[in-house]
């Protein structure tokens, strides 16, 4: 990463991560700001003057603990992507970092936001001093006015990637992507990578996440289908608006509601599009799970008519394929294009269903591939993501209305059961 | 002097509609049924993608930069994932318009061209924006790639301005270069192979070329249009200018194909992988002693082959020409890696692809046709019905591969070296219904037969395939997976073909009814735009 504070280069970093991750590529961030808090854990700016040689010694030493860490984890842990979060203002600090890396065979590829843009600058400001452990516990003003002059200091010594540099593969996102150039992109990963960071923004939104009201065949306990919503499924989409409303979202924004192609998805979305300040859009790609020869059966039908496949999805609930159906990988691939567009767009809910919930939901906060599968979504609950600098804050809103339990844990007999109070 | 004159008449009719020859790339071609395209993840009742309203994509860059080779590889692209994409190139009306053995007037790019001139492109100019909006406003097109120079920012911003007027968006492509070499090349490859420059010398001919484009189009402005939605490439992909594009996943998309787009001409082979020991898909067998000699007789007539090709080049005056090296791609298979064998032994880079795996065949296995259709009518029904989405039990369907093989793609653009694939028939079905911008219907049922090797020559306007005939090759290896059969994949080994067609695929699509049947010397449609000929 490469620029001053406040351009949101963890936000950047950490998603980059997590979508790598999220794909199955091994990704880590090695932020150097957490190496120089081990000794400085709350510096104040005058750490960051240009000729304060001390702190100029601090910060170059955790930078070089940073490298030579994340040079290790490339060659003894199979590492893929590294993400080295730090300012890395000046020329002379890229070359060593780039020479550094091919010197242990790592391709580099630098990623600069630079922005001029007042009012994206302060918005970022604004939520480092509350997020930022270099400021926990601190007067907000006296942060924001010591992070305003640690970033004057940065500024004096800051070198923009340029035509001397031009030798490099590099990225320059100028005010939050208005333009963007792209120099020298050599392999695939690093075109996937580019083309990822460009849909990403960093004003602040809220996502939204819902299953559909309890269904006709959650009563019966029967999986897939096109089903109509209960009567109790029918309660909790007329709440839904009010259940927005409780967790709150800014006046006067446009908040966009995407849903599956299936009944039971738009018909709980129905009350809220009717809401002034709604839109609304269907995506094929954010229906069900396609399980195969077995839509429609229970869990015990499954269990009864296809054992070895109740087996099998037990033991690798990820890469299980239902028979003529899909695996929860396959539902990720399909739903790259989501995530993308997700990342594009700013408040939206997404109305949809257990598995594709799951998938989004992992991808939000990181959830390993073996437990994504497992985790528990209940009915009737709006879960509310807002992503910071660094990491996904997430709520829950309970909507006081009693449904069916759809979860069923690993290894257990084919019934629905009750999640585990201590696993919550 | 044929095409000429059917591009006349075609450009006259009501609506200006290219067709190529059936045995050619069907880019041009637009498929009568709203077919879903190979990789296309979901559809919208209007037919058009990504929630995004009509985009028009528009050219700028002098000629022999390779706008022509960039509209038609996006298109393909775009094609692919299911957006509806037709490419207008103005040298095609500005052809048709003026009349054959006329040449086009000395002012016509001029910024004070005459009265005359002035009129002639207005009509030409008028005559292709008709069609675009025709395309866009009754054909359910979303992108129509507008492919011209257009050298003048005043005329860029019209263009945006009348555009948006129609509610249109409009996204400028630029390919901007200043690095000699590339613009040689491509002036060498697509601009003077025509009938004007017979009898001239390479270099005669590239240095007339360039003083006449100079001359014809003396001024030229790069982007900087801030107000404007630009991508601009420069030197054929080094660096990417990304000026404000805003509507959303489909340019990002674009920007993300042109990272590993380049305009160099690589040849890119298909060959089959040889027979193994054992048919069937879970034991990934290695080759047979009839696979063997197949890999050594595929591997001396591709050499020979590419020696050939270079023989005829220095025939043909190229003094220095040097074939670029050659790269093998299988996938991670045993029968294909193994089938790579001698080209690995004599110094070749071979990389394993994984996802260049066969099709999954499912619980359908190794199981007889006979017995797939007792144990699974249904499946076999649902299977006729769509043989591209039809996923039998616990396989994968083409569709599934062919958005597993995505990656495969955007690297296969990346690639720099000539390319020899070696994979199973599933997969080459797919790939080359990607390089030849097949209907998806189509590709279940392309055929590669062992003993042929297939060619793919990129031409800025088209993509050319040609087949090499492997000699010598024993006859009961040679047939394809049996192209009727109702099953998924086919055993990968020897196989005969089932008599009687079932279900053989519908009559008059773009692409030849049973697979490919290129003949053995392609009919080449010459591409003459008139601004390749100033």
């Amino acid at each position: 990463m490469v620029g001053l504070p406040a351009r949101g280069k963890s936000l950047i970093a950490g998603k980059a991560m997590r979508y790598l991750a999220w794909v199955g590529i091994p990704a880590r961030v090695f932020n150097v700001g957490r190496y120089r808090r081990h000794n400085t854990p709350q510096p104040s700016a005058k750490f960051f003057e240009p000729h304060n040689e001390e702190g100029e010694k601090m910060r170059r030493a955790a930078a070089e603990a940073a490298v030579s860490d994340m040079l290790a984890w490339f060659r003894e842990d199979q590492g893929v992507v590294a993400i080295l979060d730090a300012t890395n203002s000046t020329r002379e600090r890229r070359r060593w970092i780039y020479e550094s890396c091919e010197k242990e065979n790592v391709e580099t590829l630098f990623v600069e936001s630079t922005c001029d843009d007042e009012e994206v600058i302060m918005n970022n400001i604004l939520e480092v001093k509350t997020t930022s452990p270099d400021y926990k516990g601190q007067d907000p003003e006296m942060a924001a006015l010591d992070f305003r002059t640690r970033i004057r200091n940065y500024e004096q010594v800051y070198e923009t990637i340029d035509e001397n540099e031009k030798h490099y593969t590099y990225v320059k996102l100028i005010n939050v992507g208005s333009t963007v150039i792209i120099n020298q992109i050599k392999d695939y990963l690093s075109s996937r990578l580019v083309y990822y960071i460009q849909n990403l923004h960093i004003k602040p939104r809220s996502i939204w996440l819902s299953r559909h009201g309890e269904s006709e065949y959650n009563l019966v306990g029967k999986i897939g289908g096109d089903s109509s919503i209960s009567e109790r499924g029918e309660a909790y989409a007329k709440v839904l608006p009010e259940l927005m409303r409780k967790s709150g979202y800014p006046p006067n924004t446009k908040i966009v509601i995407w849903t599956s192609t299936l009944k039971r998805t738009i018909q709980t979305a129905r009350h809220l599009a009717g809401t002034p300040g709604f839109g609304k859009l269907e995506w094929k790609a954010l229906d069900e799970l396609d399980s195969g020869v077995c839509d429609g059966l229970t869990y015990k039908d499954i269990a009864d008519q296809y054992p070895e496949d109740f087996a099998a999805r037990d033991e690798d609930k990820y890469n299980y394929r239902y028979r003529g159906g899909e695996s929860y990988r396959d539902v990720v691939i399909r739903l790259e294009p989501i995530i993308m567009e997700l990342e594009r767009s700013e408040n939206v809910i997404i109305v949809t269903h257990q598995a594709v919930l799951r998938c989004i939901y992992a991808y939000f906060l990181n959830t390993p591939q073996e437990q994504s599968p497992w985790m528990e979504v209940p009915l009737h609950t709006l879960i509310k993501l807002t992503p910071r600098a660094y990491g996904t804050e997430e709520q829950r809103f309970k909507a006081d209305i009693p449904a069916v339990s759809t979860w069923r844990g690993k290894g257990t007999s084919a019934h629905h059961q009750e999640f585990p109070a201590d696993q919550k | 002097m044929d095409t000429l004159l059917t591009a006349e008449i075609v450009a006259n009719s009501p609506r200006f509609r290219r067709k190529s020859s059936t045995f050619v790339d069907a880019i041009h071609d637009l498929p009568e049924k709203a077919d879903l395209a190979p990789a296309q993840l979901y559809s919208t009742e209007s037919g058009r993608l990504f929630h995004s309203g009509r985009i028009v994509i528009i050219t700028v860059g002098l000629p022999a930069r390779g706008k022509t080779h960039i509209s038609v590889a996006l298109a393909r692209y775009l094609r692919w994932l299911g957006v509806k994409t037709r490419i207008f190139h103005l040298g095609d009306y500005r052809r048709a318009t003026i009349p054959f053995g006329e040449d086009m007037p000395d002012d016509y790019f001029y910024v004070n061209a005459s009265a005359s001139s002035v009129l002639l492109r207005q009509k030409i100019v008028r005559k292709c924006r008709e069609d675009i909006y025709h395309f866009l406003n009754h054909e359910n097109g979303q992108i129509a790639i507008y492919d011209a120079v257009n050298p003048l920012a005043a005329g860029r911003r019209s263009l945006a301005k009348e555009f948006a007027k129609h509610d249109i968006e409009t996204l400028f492509i630029e390919s901007w270069c200043d690095d000699e070499r590339i613009i040689e090349e491509n002036v060498r490859r697509v601009k003077i192979s025509s009938p004007d420059y017979v009898g001239w010398s390479w270099e005669d001919a590239v240095k007339h070329y360039l003083t006449r484009i100079s001359s014809r189009i003396p001024q030229f402005q790069t982007m900087e249009e801030k107000d404007l939605n630009y991508i601009k490439m420069i030197n054929a992909g080094e660096r990417l200018i990304v000026n404000n594009c805003s509507f959303g996943y489909l340019s990002h998309r674009i920007v993300f194909y042109l990272t590993n787009l380049h305009i160099k001409s690589r040849h890119t082979y298909f060959a089959r992988a040889g027979v193994s020991q054992e048919a069937t898909y879970k034991s990934d067998s290695s080759l047979s002693e009839q696979g063997e000699e197949y890999a050594t007789k595929m591997t001396e007539c591709l050499l020979r082959h590419r020696e050939t090709e270079k023989q005829e080049m220095l025939d043909r005056g190229e003094q220095k020409y040097e074939l670029k090296p050659l790269t093998v791609w299988t996938s991670t298979r045993r029968r294909t890696i193994e089938t790579a064998k001698y080209l690995h032994e004599s110094g070749y880079k071979v990389r394993q692809r994984s996802q260049m795996s066969q099709l999954n065949p499912g619980v359908c296995e190794s199981m007889s046709e006979g017995r797939i259709r007792l144990e699974y009518p249904e499946e076999v029904a649902k299977h006729d019905l769509d043989p591209y989405h039809h996923r039998y039990p616990r396989a994968e369907s083409y569709h599934d591969l062919a958005v597993r093989l995505e990656p495969i793609i955007l690297e296969l653009e990346r690639e720099q070296n000539d390319l020899l694939i070696i994979a199973h028939e599933s997969v080459l079905r797919v790939l080359y219904g990607y390089l030849m911008a097949c209907n998806a219907a189509d590709i279940p049922f392309l055929e590669f037969p062992r003993d042929e090797i297939i060619e793919i020559i990129p031409e800025s306007y088209q993509n050319e395939a040609r087949r090499i005939h492997i000699p010598g090759l024993p006859k009961e290896i040679i047939p394809g997976s049996p192209q009727d059969l109702k099953i998924p994949v086919p055993p990968s080994g020897v196989t005969t073909p089932m008599a009687g067609g079932l279900g053989s695929p519908q009559e008059g699509l773009a692409t030849p009814q049973n697979g490919l049947r290129t003949p053995r010397e392609p009919e080449r449609i010459t591409q003459q735009h008139v601004e390749d000929v100033v």
